[in-house]
This record gives structure tokens, sequence and C-alpha cells, in this order.
């Protein structure tokens, strides 16, 4: 087809677009043209298809070379009704997501674009120039369009329309729609690509790729403290190494810790974490003096020695809480130091665990 | 994230369906158990080696049934701590005809793996490689679910840590 290969040489090598990339505001004025555009009546006028094709590659040139964005803005509106039912546009991720997604709209965009191409196809039979004004006029009934982030959301559109079609031209084999979607691009190709982007849909995909794979890095700067300073991904990359490497060491050096201390009381974990651990809570209350009690009576040198050594980071809210408790209790109570039933003492550390936890 | 875990240590009863319960009931129990198996004496270094090695597969252990098999990366620990060296070749062939991965390739760590990372398309280098191999079951994905799996793995981390340096300051109290 000479025609698609013109259309695609035209489309590669003019990348005419108003720059920038699709902010959070465009979208909320977004929904309501699109709103608007859906519902725009539409003709059905298969005829006019012919009259489409025959748009010569020169005029499209001649189209595609008048990068005044006044005349940019008709690409899209009409456009945007094959969206019907989906609009939800908006954020650079939303966009993204949108890849994944045009297998979807084929069928639609198969069905509608005869409809979306009958309209331009009357203006392009007039002068083309014109047409390009006329059709928003047409199809867009009191919209002011002459804006440059109009026509900055509009082009964000197209990539997505473009995504689209593409699946279309995809999944669809059929003549018609190829030479529908062919003829429905010629006059609005200058505003499909980003600026110094590709537009084949490899690339495209390969950016949307880029998209979600920086959404997640964000989420993982999020994650690991520091990283909130650091730019570029190689770097934040290898803080998040270093992170994950620093949590596996320190859960080796908790494990060798476990296995060194000799615990001298058996945890009774049914009374843990029963449903009664409530009023367990309470009658045991009392007795969670015990613990502050126990290092002064028995003396320990062990505990000194671990928690020097290993008191390695920041996590350190367990071992600050549980003191003050302890300080809080700290009143001597000796009648209670004769208590040492193994089991009573299990049920205590338990719920200090619990507590801890 | 598909798991919640209270917010703050205070003194509140704890959320039993929270990944940080889960994990210290689990390990709680392991514990009990290795401690019950052996004398309460070791002082020597081997056996102290000995009870280390334990309480980690426990506790590595215990953190992955937690997370059930709802992450590759626990899927994957699950795996390597089932299947360890002996039976290695069977394990392979085994996983191989048993798991299904969203991959379409098969995961052989060894050698497939550099195929993929090969297909994977231009990844991010060197960092890209360490990190998949810091977490279990990373070799076999692309980048987006790999940071996806990180996030996740560094949660899970931080609650296990969390958890062993309350269990072992308890314990080192008496």
């Amino acid at each position: 087809m000479e025609s698609n290969a013109g259309t695609k040489e035209t489309r590669s090598n003019l990348t005419a677009s108003d720059g920038g990339e699709v902010t959070a505001f465009e979208s909320l004025q977004f929904t309501d043209e699109i709103h608007r555009l859906i519902l725009a009546p539409t003709t059905d006028n298969s005829s006019s298809f012919t009259a489409l094709l025959e748009l010569p590659p020169p005029q499209a040139v001649e189209l595609l070379h008048s990068p005044d964005s006044p005349k940019l803005i008709a690409a899209s509106p009409p456009n945007v009704e094959d969206f019907q039912g989906s609009f939800r546009f908006p954020s650079n991720s939303g966009l993204i997501e949108r890849d994944a997604r045009f297998s979807l709209f084929s069928g639609e965009a198969n069905n509608s674009n005869e409809k979306r191409n009958s309209p331009e196809s009357k203006n392009v039979s007039a002068n083309p120039e014109k047409n390009v004004k006329s059709e928003p006029a047409e199809t867009e009934s009191s919209q002011p369009l002459v804006s440059d982030p109009t026509v900055e959301k509009r082009s964000i559109k197209r990539k997505d329309r473009e995504n689209k079609v593409k699946g279309s031209t995809k999944k669809s084999k059929t003549v018609a729609n190829e030479n529908s979607e062919d003829a429905e691009k010629l006059p609005y190709v200058h505003v499909r690509a980003r600026r110094g982007q590709a537009t084949d849909s490899h690339s495209l995909a390969e950016r949307a790729r880029r998209e979600k794979i920086n959404a997640r890095m964000k989420l993982l700067q999020e994650l690991v403290p520091g990283c909130n300073k650091i730019s570029g991904t190689a770097l934040v990359l290898d803080e998040i190494i270093n992170h994950v490497q620093s949590l596996q060491r320190q859960v080796e050096f908790l494990s060798m810790r476990l296995a060194a201390v000799n615990p001298r009381i058996d945890f009774n974990l049914d009374s843990v974490f029963t449903s009664e651990s409530g009023s367990l809570m309470d009658s045991n209350f009392p007795s969670l003096v015990m613990p502050a009690i126990w290092p002064e009576v028995q003396g320990n040198g062990h505990r000194q020695q671990y928690q020097h050594q290993w008191h390695l980071d920041t996590l350190q809210q367990p071992v600050w809480g549980r003191e003050e408790v302890c300080n809080n209790y700290i009143t001597p109570e000796n009648s209670l130091l004769t208590y040492d039933s193994s089991a009573n003492s299990a049920t205590l550390q338990a719920n200090h665990l619990k507590m801890e936890l | 994230m598909n798991t919640s875990k209270p917010p703050t240590m205070d003194l509140q009863n704890l959320n039993p369906s929270s990944l940080k319960s889960r994990f210290a009931t689990r390990f709680l129990r392991a514990l009990t158990k290795i401690n019950a198996q052996k004398p309460i004496s070791p002082s020597s270094p081997t056996e102290i080696f000995q009870r280390y090695r334990r309480i980690k597969v426990a506790a590595d252990k215990s953190m992955a049934y937690s997370v059930r098999s709802r992450r590759t990366w626990s899927r994957a620990t699950l795996w390597r701590l089932r299947t360890r060296s002996p039976r290695s070749r069977l394990a392979t062939l085994a996983r191989r005809s048993s798991v299904k991965t969203r991959t379409t390739t098969v995961v052989d760590k060894t050698s497939h793996g550099k195929e993929n990372k090969e297909e994977r398309g231009a990844g991010l280098g060197v960092e890209e490689e360490e990190l998949r191999e810091l977490v279990p079951g990373g070799e076999a994905m692309d980048l987006c679910n790999l940071l996806d799996e990180t996030a996740h793995y560094i949660k899970c981390l931080t609650t296990q840590v969390q958890v062993m340096r309350t269990i072992a300051n308890l314990y080192s109290l008496d």
C-alpha cells in the first residue's frame, strides 16, 4: 500500500508535538471534553471512505508541515469517540496501563473507525487546511480549542488512540480497517508522537514498560530509608540492594544471638495467642513487674554484653519501650520475689512478648 | 501489599491475622521445638552453630509460610528449603513439571537464567543482577515484577527482624 508507506514515513519523520508530558490537571479538563465528544452525534457515511483514501500524500505532508498548533487541535477530538466508555485519562501511569488493555478496544475501534472517519472525510474532500479547523466545529459544537494545554492533552490522547489503533491493526487484517486507519491518521499524524520519540508500537510498549518500572522504583524509594534524596536508577538500586543485604545479615545475627542465649523458660504459646488473652493480661498484670526485678536478682551479665554487641541499627523501639515500662514498675515489691513457678513465668514472658509485639 | 500489620508497637492486642502475628506464632513454635530438642547448655561453638543454622532455617521457613504461596519469593524460599542439595537434580525436574510460573520459559537457575536475562531487553546492569540474586526466586522474573517482589520482600524482612529482635531481647533478659 503506497499510501500506507507514505503515511508511515511521514509519521516517523514528524515528531511535532508540544513536548511535555501529561500532568494531572489536564486529565480533569480532558474527561469533560471527552464526554462532550462522545455525546456529539456521529454520522454514518461509509462512502466517504474512499474520498479519504484518495487524499494524496503530498497533501498530508503539507498538513504535517504546518506546525501551527491550532490546526493540530483538530486531530484528536473525533478519535476520542472510540474510547466510548473508558474515560480514565489521566496520569502517565493510567496512559501506560492503557497499552496493556488496548486489545479490549480493538473491536470497538474497528466498529467505530468507519463512523469516525466519515466526518473527517467530508472535510478532507474540501480544502485540507480548512478541513483541520472545521472538524472541531463539526464534532465539537461549542468548544474553544486553541489553547496549547489542550493540544498537549490531545496529543497524549492521540498517543493512546494510536495505541488502540495499532492494536486494532494488529488484530484485524481486514483491508477496510487498515485503510480507514491510515486514512484517518493522515490529517492527524503530526500530533501523534511525542517530540523526539519513535512511534512504532515496539517503542511505545517499551516506553510503557519503562514508566511502570519507574513507578515501582518510586515505591521502593519510599520503603527504603534514605533513598528519597538519591536520584538516578542505578544509585537507588544500589541502596535497595544494600538495604536487603543488611536486613538479611540482621536476620543472621539475630538467629545467632537466639542460638547463643539460653532460654530458661519455655514459652507457653497457647496462653498467649488464644482468645482469652485479654483476661490473661488482666490477671497477670501484677506479675508483669517481675521482668524488671529479675535482672537485679539474678545479675545477668549476658544481657549487658549482648545489648552492647548487637545494637546495630535504628529499629530499637522495642527495647526502649520495654525499658520505659520496666522503669515504671521498679518499685521494690519483694513479696513477688518468691514467685518462680515456670508455668507462671512462661505466661508472664508470653504476655510480655505480646506487649512488645 | 496484600498483608497488613499493626503500625505501632504499643500495648494493644495483636491483630491475629497480621503478618507480624502469623510470623511470630510460627517462629516461636519452631523455636521452642528447637530448644526442646537439645540440652540447653551448648557451650561448644559447633553446637551453637548448629542451633544457629536451625534457627535461621526456622525463621525463613516460618516467614515464607506466613506469606503462603502468594509471592514468588516465598514460593522460591519454601522450595529451596524443602529440597536442599542431596536431591538437587530430582528436585529441579520435579519443580519444572509441577510449578506453574508466570514466565514462559522454564526456570533453571543455572543455565536458562542467563537466557532469560538477555531476553528481557535492556536491564539496569549489574545492580539488577545483584538484586536477582538477593531476592529468592528473582532470576526468572522481569524487572517490573522483580521490583514488586523486592518491595514485599523488604517489608517481610523488616517484620522478621523486628520480631526476632524482640524475642532475643526477651530471652536475654533473664
